[in-house]
């Protein structure tokens, strides 16, 4: 902690420094720990959900372990602090996302808020005549659910293609696509190239046509500050586990007067005003979508994330992971055989790496690079219609996060240098 | 190991052969040559829905059929070389024997190789259901008893 005062102490000084990326790591237990072949660990699958700061553990095991208890209706002790810990973690979380807690619906997941969108939203309100936009980069959670839709509504679902030389979305193709749009779903940042689409313009673009924006935050939300009230979109689907917090758990943010639109999801629990054998009436406002039991511990894990997070300049965390991606990926870049998909040059890119080998097969790629100690994805990341775009079935994936090093990307660099050596056709 | 072993006698020098590994990445290396010099290959022009093996990451598929005297043959074919490397050496295993043995053979010996040892659990699935559909179709051809 001394380590931190001091970084901020200099940061407030106006002095321009880095990460005291040795006092995070010491945050992160499992960032010590040695594989069973006596190799350290170095955990480069950050997109597919980064580590966990002790913080979050303790704040979930001492909720466990002191406070346990179902939240809200209740007149007891525990009650009343499990119900505060999990509005707390309400507040810190929204406030984190640039809203309001009334705009903030707890969620599994990403997935799960896109989902939400699709039944309470776009169930209501689309029909035939609609039309949904879509991109080639987007992860299949924002992609079925519209499917879904299109077969029981008949809504129209355009995709707007991504221009394989510069790896960015084909802006001109999405100037077409949105119009008469009602709908537009993007991801915010691809959890396979790395890009960050230009959300300022698709707002503008898609506002213009009377369309609302949902934006899949899954990748950027661990990258950047999201401004929920100030971007103007509509929705923002977010999950925890990506940005230090506990897996199960996420959100939806929703702009105030288009939660009014929404109907129920799904219904039971915390979400029931009355019920008669009349019939029943819900509440209003994020606990309409919030049924059952809520997610406490997760909540209080990511609330304790966010806290976490907060004492860190955001930019400088981006620019510490950018540098990091942008290195290695000109470094792999020039192995014989390898080509990265994604310019991680650009200094908007998030960290993801993506690439392959041309005799060594991804999946073999990813056990021998496992030998080393590296931890990297493997496969379509959940993004076949953008594998089927790059004329790939799957990719490997590095993808870092504030705890990552450049020492541990120039030792993944010569491990991977060595493992092409030894094992690709030559 | 050979006193407690459910594999056919040939198998024992390859199992040797990689227990004398120096490190898993050499075995990884040996593995690879096993995938190349693959006696009893299935082409990827002869791959299909039916003979696909399922819950492998990668694409593998396997064919199994008698010959003339009745004995079992295995040919397999993957697009992952670690998974290839284990079908030819299943194939080794398995090629010439009855197929009543072969259903009733113990995949152990892929441990004994320190193979599943440097593969998790998930990983080792590839191999294990690919070991177990060729056990299911030696089952039916040695008359399904």
């Amino acid at each position: 902690m001394h380590d931190l005062i001091s970084y901020h102490h200099l940061r407030g000084m106006g002095i321009d420094v880095s990460l005291d990326v040795e006092s995070i790591r010491a945050d992160f237990p499992i960032l010590k720990r040695k594989l069973p072949n006596g190799k350290q660990l170095v955990y480069f699958d950050n997109a597919a959900t980064s580590q966990k700061p002790q913080c979050v553990i303790d704040s979930m095991s001492e909720y466990y372990s002191v406070y346990n208890s179902n939240a809200h209706r209740a007149n007891h002790t525990l009650a009343d602090e499990a119900t505060t810990a999990l509005e707390g973690a309400r507040k810190s979380i929204s406030t984190y996302f640039g809203t309001s807690p009334d705009q903030m619906v707890y969620t599994s997941g990403a997935t799960e808020a896109i989902n939400l969108v699709s039944y309470a939203w776009a169930r209501e309100n689309l029909s035939t005549d609609d039309v949904i936009v879509l991109t080639e980069m987007e992860h299949h959670a924002d992609i079925v659910p519209w499917q879904q839709l299109s077969k029981e509504k008949g809504v129209e679902v355009r995709y707007v293609p991504i221009d394989i030389d510069s790896f960015t979305l084909d802006m001109d193709a999405f100037e077409v696509a949105v119009e008469g749009a009602s709908l537009v779903c993007v991801v915010h940042t691809s959890n396979v190239l790395g890009i960050r689409n230009p959300i300022e313009r698709i707002v503008e673009l898609a506002h213009s046509q009377g369309a609302r924006v949902l934006l899949d935050c899954a990748q950027s939300a661990p990258h950047e500050r999201i401004r929920f009230d100030d971007s103007g979109v509509d929705f923002v689907a977010i999950s925890a586990h990506k940005m230090g917090g506990p897996t199960g758990i996420g959100c939806l943010l929703i702009k105030k007067e288009v939660m009014g639109q929404m109907g129920p999801f799904m219904t039971g629990g915390s979400m029931i005003k009355t019920v008669s054998t009349d019939g029943s009436t819900f509440q209003e406002g994020h606990a309409l979508f919030e049924t059952g039991t809520p997610r406490i511990a997760e909540a209080i894990g990511w609330g304790a994330a966010v806290e976490w997070l907060e004492q860190f300049d955001m930019k400088d965390v981006h620019s510490h992971i950018n540098r990091i991606a942008s290195w290695t990926a000109e470094k792999i870049s020039e192995i014989e055989g390898i080509t990265v998909y994604g310019d991680s040059s650009r200094n908007d890119s998030s960290g993801a790496v993506s690439f392959l080998h041309n005799s060594i097969q991804s999946q073999d790629l990813a056990f021998l690079l496992d030998e080393g100690g590296f931890a990297v994805r493997t496969g379509h990341h959940c993004a076949q219609p953008l594998m089927d775009a790059l004329g790939v079935p799957s990719t490997n994936r590095a993808s870092f996060w504030l705890y990552n090093t450049m020492e541990e990307a120039e030792a993944f660099v010569t491990h991977l240098s060595d493992v092409v050596d030894r094992f690709s056709d030559k | 190991m050979t006193e407690s072993r459910n594999w056919p006698e040939k198998l024992d020098p390859i199992v040797e052969e990689f227990s004398a590994c120096f490190d898993s990445m050499e075995r990884y290396e040996l593995l690879f040559q096993y995938a190349k010099r693959n006696s009893s290959p299935l082409l990827p022009e002869e791959w299909n829905e039916q003979n696909q093996v399922h819950g492998c990451q990668s694409r593998a598929h396997v064919s199994c059929s008698l010959d003339v005297e009745g004995n079992f043959i295995m040919r397999g074919g993957a697009d992952a070389q670690i998974v290839q490397g284990l079908m030819a050496i299943t194939s080794i295993a398995v090629n010439g024997m009855a197929p009543s043995y072969v259903s009733e053979m113990s995949p152990d010996f892929a441990e004994e190789m320190g193979i599943r040892s440097s593969l998790t659990p998930s990983r080792a699935n590839g191999f294990l259901n690919m070991f177990k559909r060729v056990q299911e179709e030696a089952a039916i051809l040695s008359g399904g008893d």
